[in-house]
């Protein structure tokens, strides 16, 4: 173990209190925008003081049942987005992702979970877990981490085998998968399931859902009324705050910012000239500069098949346990976990007719194998629908991957061919 | 008498068996991955055929155009095999899903190779009891998917049959590995690798016969390999016989492995206890087997790599881990861990599929063999 420099989670806090100082002090800056650092403050906060307040802390991979955990009263920590944000808001990442490698991690496995295990490797980088829970959602590395950083932090672990198909069977070994946990934390945490609780949040949760919905029918406007990259904030709402009432409030004020810019008349950018759909997860080192080239070219994200889209059904508050297992099959970027079939990549042909995309833009991190592979999937079914897109190599969290210049040359480039399209 | 397997193999990836087969009006399946029961494919009298990459590293432009840079090789390897049309003699393809590269290679290669009969099945990482009725209701479903395809029904009595040619296989691999447990076996761990690959192309009954034969010479022969180390090779799949080839003209002396392509493949027999059916005994097999880097827990896969390094009294572990493998490359710190708290000492290497192990690897197993000697 090597000394960590700092408590990154401090650093998250920090970053969080002065946007959402300096945005107090500019004209403009949609309520959602506060609402949201706000939120991310809080949640990070929760996370720091877990431990003084007498607060079981789980730390958790991606796509996971956090209801479980609201439900149980203890305070969870997603791994990957803590990297993300970690990344985004402090620019310290890349100490991370070094001291993962020093711990013996390879080069190829993805950024967010070298960096999270690093974290981990290092003194006072993440406050220590009560427990670690993880599941293969959606890959090797979220099926591969959790052991490790169980062992790194020496918190004991539960990992929950999510199934690659939606058979009955599978649905059913899903159900004694969470049940099985849910033992697991009521033995750890000496808390007890709430199982009324549980079925307040699924409510909340379906409720999520439709406003997600919603939110996705209005940004089919003309201008679109949503932010260029809005969508990552959309993502950390269910990573951060399922069925969680102020996620609900935020995605109600988010609707209605949308609906009376569509009154208004008013698009997210000033020209909207490029409709484009955005894959995967554009490189958190340059958001900052991706906004900025949006409002200069007029570009703005308008549909993310694998990331906005959820799949159909509804969740019975009656049911709990079946509408946990039910939501994680319908969660958009499960999507791509079981087998990509026909019905699957058909639907981004039809999404970029429903949204009027000019064009697609594919960020291939480097680490992120599964999503990478699709890449050619994807680019065969948007040109049969004479959309052209956009292969743009980076990583979701090392600022040494790409450059902005070389990013601005991709981009213009890009452009420069919808506008002869 | 390894002449005989060499032969074999020279005509990867459709050996004149394969031809045999097919000439005979038979269906050819090929599967990628252990956790698919062979069985179930020779019950149904079809040819099971392992799907492998190029025999050799390879520069991989149309795997790595469909696949993306960042898979595997071994996906990309086998991806361009079958693009390139050597697959084209396959009937059915069957994989699981196991990890990221086998499940889009098996996306990948039903969208653009489209062979007749493709099935992928859910395989559960854990192997609790739900774990295993899972498991099962995908191994029966398959088995019905193959019925329906084949149009004949797979008898239980064909099971039976199959799973005792398959565990004849097993028994036999395992005393020709015995063979490697002595100061100086009589054979070379790559020339075992070269007997496994026929083995993956050829029908078992074929196979156990010349197994059986080469065992036979082995027992009696006075043949000898010294090294100046007894070594294990473990990690992502291997197939190139080069690559071990390379260690034992160093002075290595392969034992043993846990390798998918030799000791994880043959390892476990199928039990056929009273009150289970065949199918049972079959998915309870497969999934129980010595597992591969993807299950949890872990230590499954680690005891049982301790205890082959207690059975073949390895000194070193070579561990060969294919870029962008993340179930292994994700087990690599903990297992280095665990042999180090049992002083075995681990060479860890970053290859490509079909490595042949020359060139900065040499230098490298040269100097772990140097470390390994003057530990002695
Ligand atoms: S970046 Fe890709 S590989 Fe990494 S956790 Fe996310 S989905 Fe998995
Ligand atoms: S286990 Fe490793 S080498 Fe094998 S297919 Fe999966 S990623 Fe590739």
């Amino acid at each position: 173990m090597m000394d960590g420099s700092s408590n990154k989670i401090e650093a998250i806090i920090r970053a969080c209190s002065v946007i959402t100082r300096m945005n107090k002090a500019l004209p403009d800056v949609p309520e959602s925008k506060n609402m949201y650092y706000k939120m991310l403050t809080d949640y990070f906060t929760r996370v720091q003081r877990a431990k003084e307040e007498g607060n079981f802390l789980a730390a958790h991979t991606v796509f996971f049942p956090t209801e479980i955990l609201y439900a149980m009263d203890i305070v969870p920590m997603h791994t990957e987005t803590t990297t993300w944000m970690i990344a985004l808001f402090t620019g310290e990442a890349t100490e991370l992702v070094t001291a993962g490698a020093e711990i013996g991690l390879a080069s190829e496995i993805c950024t967010p979970h070298r960096g999270i295990a690093g974290a981990f490797s290092l003194k006072n980088a993440l406050p220590q877990p009560d427990a670690i829970v993880w599941s293969n959602l959606i890959c090797d590395n979220t099926a591969k981490s959790g052991e490790l950083i169980a062992e790194l932090s020496g918190s004991p672990g539960y990992f929950l085998d999510h199934p690659f198909q939606e058979s009955q069977q599978e649905r059913k070994y899903l159900i004694g998968e969470l049940k099985g946990m849910i033992d697991f934390l009521e033995h750890q945490s000496g808390k007890k399931m709430n199982w009324d609780k549980l079925s307040e949040i699924v409510a909340f949760m379906d409720r999520q859902i439709e406003l997600f919905r919603e939110i996705c029918e209005l940004r089919k406007a003309v201008p679109t009324p949503f932010s260029p990259l809005g969508f990552m904030d959309l993502l950390t709402m269910d990573y951060f705050f399922p069925g969680q009432p102020e996620a609900i409030e935020y995605l109600e004020t988010v609707r209605d910012e949308l609906k009376a810019k569509i009154a208004a008349g008013k698009g997210a950018v000033d020209n909207e000239r490029f409709r484009l759909m955005s894959l995967f997860v554009p490189p958190m080192y340059l958001m900052g500069f991706l906004e900025k080239l949006s409002h200069e070219y007029g570009a703005v994200s308008v549909t993310e098949p694998f990331f906005t889209h959820w799949g159909e059904g509804k969740l019975d508050p009656n049911k709990p346990l079946e509408s946990v297992a039910q939501k994680a099959y319908m969660i958009p970027e499960v999507q791509m976990y079981g087998p990509m079939n026909d019905t699957k990549i058909q639907r981004v042909a039809d999404l970029a007719e429903e949204y009027k995309v000019d064009g697609a833009v594919y960020y291939a991190d480097t680490g992120c194998r599964h999503t990478c592979a699709l890449i050619k999937l994807v680019k065969d079914t948007l040109s049969d629908v004479d959309i052209p897109m956009l292969t743009l190599d980076s990583d979701v969290v090392d600022p040494t991957m790409t450059s902005e210049e070389e990013t601005r040359e991709k981009f213009e480039g890009f452009f420069e061919l919808l506008e002869d399209y | 008498m390894i002449e005989k397997f060499r032969e074999i193999n020279s005509s990867f990836p459709q050996t004149s068996y394969v031809k045999e087969h097919k000439s005979s009006g038979k269906k050819v399946i090929g599967w990628l991955c252990t956790y698919v029961p062979e069985e179930i494919i020779h019950a149904a009298g079809a040819l099971p055929v392992r799907i492998t990459g190029y025999q050799q590293e390879q520069e991989l432009d149309d795997g790595t155009a469909y696949l993306y840079v960042n898979n595997c090789s071994f996906s990309r390897s086998c991806l361009q095999l079958a693009l390139r049309g050597e697959y084209d003699f396959l009937d059915g393809v069957v994989g699981g899903s196991t990890c990221d590269g086998v499940r889009r290679l098996f996306d990948l290669w039903r969208k653009y190779i489209g062979t007749d009969f493709h099935q992928i099945l859910s395989i559960p990482r854990k192997f609790t009891e739900s774990a295993h009725e899972l498991y099962l209701s995908q191994v029966t479903q398959f088995k019905q998917h193959l019925e329906e395809f084949i149009g004949a029904p797979i008898t239980d009595e064909a099971l039976v049959k199959s799973i005792e040619l398959y565990n004849e296989t097993r028994a036999l691999l395992k005393q020709l590995y015995d063979l490697r447990k002595s100061d100086n076996p009589p054979i070379t761990g790559s020339e075992v690798l070269e007997v496994l690959e026929a083995g993956f192309r050829m029908p078992k009954e074929a196979f156990n016969q010349l197994l059986g034969e080469l065992i036979d010479v082995l027992s009696k022969s006075n043949a000898e390999n010294k090294g100046r180390a007894r070594l294990a090779v473990v990690g992502s799949v291997l197939t190139n016989a080069e690559f071990i080839k390379s260690i034992e003209e160093q002075g290595g002396l392969v034992v043993t492995d846990e390798l998918c392509t030799s000791t994880r493949y043959w390892s476990d027999p199928v039990v056929l206890d009273e009150g289970k059916t065949p199918l049972e005994a079959i998915a309870r097999r497969y999934l129980n087997n010595f597992p591969c880097a993807r299950m949890y827990p872990s230590d499954e896969r680690f005891d049982r790599i301790i205890q082959l390094i207690r059975d073949f009294r390895v000194e070193g572990v070579v561990s060969q881990i294919i870029r962008y493998c993340v179930p292994y490359a994700h087990d690599l710190p903990l297992l280095i861990k665990k042999l180090d708290a049992i002083n075995v000492p681990v060479l860890a290497l970053d290859v490509e599929y079909g490595s042949s192990g020359s060139g900065q690897i040499a230098t490298r197993v040269q100097a772990f063999l140097e470390m390994l000697e003057a530990r002695k």
